[in-house]
């Protein structure tokens, strides 16, 4: 059900499903008022695939202020099955973790559910923090999305996943994913699908480790297939992707909307040092710690 | 523990500390100086601008300029030189005007702009 037909020739898609802790439907509605902010797009040019629960719970939660973060929501209800199989380990510091259903199921049918030309697709916990993501407008690019990510703690050395696997083909991060409403870009897409679909023979064919399914897989492997068989066909977006992982957490977020990190120290597990991150758009793993802060982030954003 | 390894102690974490907060400067400068335009990108940088007035002075009005992606980008070169200067002196500036108040900065909460701990009931 799409309560806001097709307006706008761009805009912004996430997909929130909540799952038993972690409300992205929250996240999704600060990231969109972090937009308007940001981006200065309205709320119509900002869409949310959701599910009828998730909806029901923000509604009881954010009441009527959702429409005016958001003006679009889509419902797509989960897929039961898929949310009962697809389990993932979710990290509150390295102190607490817990087993929960990861629903990702989705994401592959964004260039269907998108009502924009052109998309930029993100993860609700990818904070937008600045107005990097408006150099993507009326690119000649059909599709940009990042091979590389960068630690905010940069002397952190965690080894990168270069790779599907050890000797596979480059990994894509699907964290961000501009794309407008091409053939190609459509391509690509039907390919994300088609993954998904057959993932058994895909994780084979490219041997990606675990049972996790993986947006980040299906979309490197359907670059890699769109691409010609080539290495890192997609041109990476012009904005690198920053991000701290679930053993962070974050300490506070000021009024000038810098977030002070806790980091842990790779060496030293348990032990963290600050970081002050300001005006540079970031990845939050750590889903808690975010959840935690964004009535805070809420309070500014009012202001 | 020793005084002096308390000591050693605290001065590594606020090396770290700085040289991360270093990181995140430049980190956000480097988006300052990214630009698009006519469906190109450009990372802005002395090289471009000193081209850019190069062709301008040899009169020329538009020239066809290679992106961050080896895209041939056109462009109006009197528009883009401006725009790409005032963009190169808004980003260092502030570039600068941070680093030179994190050298200043002798402890970890001067560093992070935050109370100093000690200092709170």
């Amino acid at each position: 059900m799409t309560q806001t037909s097709k307006s706008n020739s761009r805009g912004v898609l996430m997909f929130a499903h909540n799952n038993e802790e972690i409300d992205y439907f929250k996240l999704a509605f600060v990231n969109a008022l972090l937009i308007q902010s940001h981006l200065q797009l309205s709320a119509d040019q900002i869409t949310v695939v959701t599910d009828s629960n998730t909806l029901n719970y923000a509604t009881e939660i954010l009441g009527d202020k959702i429409p005016q973060a958001i003006g679009n929501i889509i419902i797509n209800e989960k897929d039961i099955a898929f949310k009962h199989s697809n389990q993932r380990i979710y990290k509150d510091t390295s102190h607490h973790s817990t087993t929960l259903p990861f629903y990702n199921k989705n994401r592959g049918d964004a260039y269907d559910l998108s009502p924009y030309d052109e998309t930029l697709l993100i993860d609700a916990d990818y904070l937008i923090l600045s107005d990097a993501l408006s150099l993507c407008w009326d690119h000649n690019n059909d599709i940009m999305m990042n091979c590389d990510y960068y630690d905010v703690m940069a002397s952190r050395r965690v080894k990168p996943q270069k790779k599907l696997n050890p000797l596979g083909i480059s990994m894509y991060w699907a964290t961000v994913v501009y794309f407008k409403k091409t053939p190609y870009a459509k391509t690509l897409f039907d390919i994300v699908k088609h993954v998904r679909e057959k993932r058994t023979y895909y994780s084979n064919l490219y041997q990606w480790t675990g049972n996790l399914y993986r947006n980040d897989y299906s979309f490197s492997i359907a670059a890699h297939m769109v691409g010609g068989f080539k290495n890192k066909p997609i041109p990476q977006l012009p904005v690198k992707l920053y991000k701290t992982f679930d053993y962070d957490d974050i300490f506070t977020v000021d009024d000038d909307l810098s977030i002070l990190f806790w980091l842990e120290k790779l060496q030293s597990p348990g032990d963290f040092i600050l970081t002050r991150w300001k005006g540079v758009d970031v990845h939050i793993m750590n889903k808690w710690a975010l959840n935690r802060i964004s009535d805070k982030l809420l309070s500014v954003l009012d202001e | 523990m020793s005084t002096k390894l308390t000591k050693a102690l605290e001065f590594a974490n606020y090396r770290v500390t700085l040289n991360n907060q270093q990181e995140a400067l430049r980190a956000k400068a480097e988006m300052l100086l990214t630009y698009s335009i006519n469906g190109g990108t450009f990372s802005i940088d002395r090289t471009l601008i000193s081209f850019c007035k190069l062709l301008i002075d040899t009169e020329e009005k538009e020239a066809v300029l290679l992106d961050v992606y080896n895209n041939p980008i056109l462009v109006e070169l009197e528009n883009f030189y401006q725009e790409i200067s005032s963009r190169y002196f808004e980003a260092v500036n502030e570039y600068y005007i941070e680093y030179e108040k994190l050298k200043k900065a002798r402890k970890v909460h001067k560093v992070l702009d935050i109370n100093d701990p000690n200092q709170q009931e």
